[in-house]
């Protein structure tokens, strides 16, 4: 049942003639604007087949540390960003190995996706040894440096002699002549001892808890973040351990690489958007319909929001290049403000005496328009200020958007809409006669009681409100993915890749001078067994200060005319002539070596994201390297780790979880600045046009945002950046709300109520419904837009004043 | 059959420098014919214990290095190698442990669990000592002959690593192992010959028993 007889007793006001000439051109400049858009939206995505960063860590400032510390962290995770790391364990050494070659049978199949890493083996054991051949006289273990300090000449004769004579001296490399005191190989021993992964049956192998693992280390062929290679190499990794499972029923399999996560992360992101995406937009249909009974305004608005995203993401793209999927998801979300433009202009034609022309109608409301697209603009500004790129992007692409639909409703809509193009119905009208029956919220008795009861509560709330920016609680990974990266982690020793120190100096040497000394530092730590152990290049590479003294140590004790060389020449009878040759021998063995000949040796191959080498500019030569910790028991004693590096020049703990929630917490206080600073400038501006009135407009959104926050508080759930940053979105709808119902509609107020309910609806269903998602940070936002936007939408009719307002337009 | 000892800590050694990279994989042959005889020939006492000499020829030194002592295999126990001549020390194999003890005190240890290949090292050996040359066939290729109950094996390591650091490996023997041969690229060359064998429980000493526990 329609009803347009509505009508207020004064005349709509003289209407001031508008210029449909130049109204139509700007309307079909807008259309060649648009066709751009779409061509260029057509041309990113079918042509150049882009698709969005999914890494958090992409939405993470690149320039809030210093470029080193950035460097260190990028050499680290890229070092393990292309490796898919894969254990077979079975009780059975044989059964494993079965199993695992039906795994490698399944991936043999697709080169192009995962190589196994593989190399020829007695080359690489070659080339491996002949790196340190020259240098093994510089070359000590800690233990050995004790020895050598400790025991006699004759000690240390009587231990070469017995390796002589016996069956066994200890772990024994190339020919006796070359290293008589084991000393060498005893140091290769060590270096051993830095993973628990060896040799066997020509495969790599682990123990752990009477299971005998084959580790697999799998290279992936392309991005870990590209989608099309993760929508492919999954399933492949499945099959192959399916292959595996039915090979050796009792395998276990564990599955470790950075694309895992990548994928759990992609796939969780699009099939919500699919879900909740379509859930939304059939419910907005719905609404419009039944508001409606027509097609058309559903059309309209549709038209304006989609305008607005192909604009936003042609724009945003060309300003940077890449975009975030969660810049998407978000942007595309807070683009449904935009709904508001076209929703009121619906609603106020509906509720406009036909006698007046649509352009007419769009001059009467323009301030309005302007001031809703203003108010959000400078609801964004914070956030475009902010130099974290994740929040500068949506921030841009929200502007963005808005503009191009709130250009689409001024330029198309009077054109296309005229005073017969919307009937309204029965439902609508029932809801917007409602209005009047609204309780007013006045400063009288019951008026201050209820505000006394209201800010207790929120007092209350908010003192029980506790924040929370760990980084954790953002990326929610699949339990099992988390728990074979445990157990990955465990069995191999591996060092965690987000905790670290970077040490620096002027040169390669001072570097590794420092890296011994942070070991020295360290060793309490590995005695407390609260680390197993440091990856360090000066592991491998000692500084040639060291080198020196130890080369000088094995002189001195070992082959000196004295030493421990002579009394095993007296022992087997051999002359002075032999002591001179086998020292010349072992002393030519005195190459020093030095990290960069290390770094480019197959030997060096693993280790070579601990060793940053020169960084930093041309004026300025910095050497850098990463001292990574193994074995890392407690996470809770991480500051037992950092309080060592401070002791040490050039020596910094970095710990990139602290780090990157830290930037959170910031971005969190500094979000909740710009949410103030944006509640006091609208205001300002609402006070401009509406002077005392203003607070009526602003209010409804900040009794909201407080009660939501408070509400927190109460249930125990953590303040995030998240909720702040859907609070910033409440007062962009918010105070749209306040305007629609401050506008000086005089006869049609019902319908700006109208305006109000089809707008808040759909952004409950377009906004709330993400609190469905499981996406933590999804899931916060939503739910501060469910329970806040429901708030603004039934409190904003208490403070539209008494009366209709009196304001006039011209 | 005690051979082992110094090659397999040689193996230990090489395969703990191979840890760092992949090798290549490699399919298990089927043991020829000759070494499934020669494994039927061998007997596989639970313990036994003999006599050994060893002549050890180093590249670099002039005369060869004599040394001897007596040696003990015990299945599930381990293993005790005593050198006697030219001046004592004792080296014990278990399945958790190799430790050299030397004038009374630990000269070297290996720990399994610091060392994960000394269990791998022990289930090979024991492996053999039961006469199993089908696991010693993962690791080597082995090349037999028998004749009258006599025969010979050459064993080379399939890893070419392994080969590299061990050289080549010969043995000879009857109802047990008599004599181990070993030649190295670097030109290092050592024989074992064992004699003396006895098994049954009276073959170990109460004292050889003792250092068991």
């Amino acid at each position: 049942m329609t009803e347009r007889a509505d009508s207020d007793a004064s005349s709509p006001i003289a209407p001031v003639p508008a210029k449909p000439k130049v109204l139509r051109g700007l309307a079909l400049a807008w259309l060649l604007i648009v066709a751009l858009l779409l061509s260029h939206n057509a041309y990113l995505w079918l042509v150049q087949r882009v698709s969005p960063d999914t890494d958090i860590l992409a939405l993470l400032p690149s320039s809030r540390h210093d470029d080193v510390m950035q460097q260190a962290f990028a050499h680290m995770v890229d070092s393990a960003q292309q490796k898919v790391v894969v254990l077979v364990g079975e009780r059975d050494w044989d059964k494993a190995m079965q199993a695992a070659s039906a795994y490698e049978a399944v991936i043999g199949k697709q080169p192009s996706l995962l190589q196994p890493m593989a190399g020829d083996a007695a080359q690489l054991q070659g080339a491996w040894l002949s790196t340190f051949n020259q240098s093994r006289l510089m070359l000590l273990t800690q233990e050995q440096r004790d020895k050598l300090h400790k025991d006699s000449p004759q000690q240390w004769s009587q231990l070469a002699l017995s390796a002589m004579y016996g069956a066994f001296g200890g772990p024994k490399l190339g020919a006796w002549q070359d290293d008589p005191f084991g000393l060498f190989s005893g140091w290769v021993q060590a270096r051993a001892q830095e993973t628990p992964v060896r040799p066997r049956d020509g495969r790599l192998f682990v123990e752990s808890g009477g299971r005998s693992y084959v580790l697999l280390l799998l290279n992936l062929q392309q991005s870990a973040f590209s989608i099309s290679a993760q929508e492919h190499v999954i399933p492949l990794l499945d099959r192959a351990t399916q292959a595996a499972k039915q090979s050796a029923p009792d395998v276990e399999i564990i599955t470790a690489g950075v694309i895992l996560h990548a994928a759990a992360g992609s796939r969780q992101a699009s099939s919500e958007m699919t879900t909740i995406g379509a859930g939304s937009l059939i419910g907005i249909v719905l609404l419009m319909w039944l508001t409606f009974r027509s097609l058309k305004p559903i059309a309209l608005i549709a038209l304006s929001i989609a305008i607005g995203c192909l604009g936003a993401l042609s724009v945003s793209w060309l300003l940077f290049g890449r975009l975030h999927l969660l810049t998407l998801v978000f942007g595309a979300s807070l683009v449904g403000i935009a709904q508001d433009y076209a929703i009121y202009f619906l609603c106020a034609r509906l509720g406009t005496d036909r006698h007046m022309d649509s352009r007419q109608l769009l001059r009467r409301l323009l301030p309005g328009l302007g001031l809703m697209l203003l108010a959000a603009v400078i609801g964004y500004l914070g956030m475009a200020l902010t130099p974290f790129p994740g929040l500068r992007q949506m921030a841009v692409f929200s502007v963005l958007g808005l503009l191009f639909a709130w250009l689409t409703v001024i330029l198309w809509f009077p054109a296309l809409i005229h005073a017969d193009s919307l009937r309204s119905t029965g439902l609508a009208d029932r809801y917007s006669h409602s209005i009047g029956k609204w309780p007013q919220f006045r400063f009288n008795r019951i008026g201050v009681v209820l505000l006394a009861v209201f800010a207790v509560f929120v007092v209350a709330g908010l003192m029980r409100l506790k924040v929370s920016d760990d980084i954790r609680a953002l990326q929610k990974t699949p339990q099992h993915l988390i728990d074979d990266q445990i157990k990955l982690g465990k069995l191999l020793d591996t060092p965690t890749p987000a905790q670290f120190y970077l040490v620096r100096g002027d040169s390669a040497e001072i570097v590794l001078q420092r890296e011994e000394q942070l070991k020295r530092h360290l060793q309490t730590a590995i005695d407390k067994k609260l680390i197993s152990g440091v990856q360090a290049i000066s592991n491998w590479v000692p500084s040639r200060q060291q080198q020196q003294a130890d080369h000088d140590l094995v002189a001195d004790k070992l082959l000196a005319p004295q030493g421990a060389l002579a009394a095993i020449a007296t022992a087997i009878d051999e002359n002075e002539q032999w002591q001179q040759d086998l020292r010349q021998r072992l002393l030519a063995q005195s190459k020093p070596l030095l990290p960069d000949a290390f770094i480019a040796s197959p030997a060096g191959q693993p280790w070579r994201h601990l060793w940053l080498g020169k960084t930093g500019g041309q004026s300025a030569t910095q050497y850098a390297s990463i001292v990574a910790v193994r074995g890392l028991s407690d996470y809770r004693q991480l500051q037992v780790l950092a309080d060592v590096a401070p002791g040490i020049s050039g020596v910094q703990w970095v710990d990139k979880v602290a780090d990157i929630s830290s930037v959170l917490s910031y971005y969190r206080q500094y979000m909740t600045w710009a949410l103030l600073a944006a509640y006091a400038t609208i205001f300002m501006l609402l006070s401009l046009r509406y002077r005392r009135a203003a607070w009526r407009a602003i209010a409804p959104p900040l009794l909201a945002t407080l009660a939501t926050l408070a509400l927190f508080g109460v249930i125990g759930q953590p303040l995030q950046l998240f909720h702040v940053l859907a609070c910033l979105l409440l007062l962009g709808l918010g105070v749209d709300y306040g305007i629609f119902l401050q506008e000086p509609t005089k006869r049609h107020r019902r319908f700006a109520w109208l305006t109000v309910g089809l707008s808040a609806i759909s952004a409950l269903l377009s906004f709330g419904l993400l609190a469905l998602s499981s996406s933590p940070p999804l899931h916060a936002f939503g739910l501060t837009m469910l329970i806040g936007m429901a708030l603004v939408w039934l409190t904003s009719p208490c403070f539209a004043g008494s009366k209709p307002p009196t304001y006039d337009t011209n | 059959m005690i051979f082992t000892l110094r090659t397999f800590h040689k193996i230990l050694g090489a395969l703990a420098v191979t840890a760092a990279f992949s090798a290549t994989a490699i399919t298990t042959a089927n043991a020829a014919a000759p070494v499934a005889q020669i494994q039927a020939a061998l007997a596989k006492p639970a313990l036994m214990c003999g006599r050994f000499d060893q002549t050890k020829q180093l590249t670099g030194i002039k005369k060869p290095l004599l040394s001897n002592g007596r040696f003990c295999v015990a299945s599930g126990k381990g293993i005790l190698w005593q050198t006697l001549q030219p001046f004592p020390s004792t080296l014990r194999i278990t399945r958790n442990a190799i430790v050299q003890m030397q004038n009374g005190r630990v000269a070297m240890r290996l720990d399994a669990q610091q060392e994960p290949v000394v269990k791998m090292i022990n289930n090979v050996l024991f492996s053999l000592l039961a006469g199993d040359l089908s696991q010693l066939d993962k690791l080597f290729e082995l090349d037999g002959t028998i004749k009258n109950g006599n025969w010979h094996v050459a064993l080379k390591a399939r890893e070419p690593g392994l080969a590299k650091a061990i050289g080549d490996i010969q043995l000879d023997g009857g109802a047990y192992v008599n004599k181990v041969t070993m030649q190295e690229a670097s030109g290092d060359h050592t024989d074992i010959v064992f004699s003396g064998i006895q098994t049954g429980d009276k073959a170990m000493t109460p004292e050889e028993g003792a250092m068991f526990d």
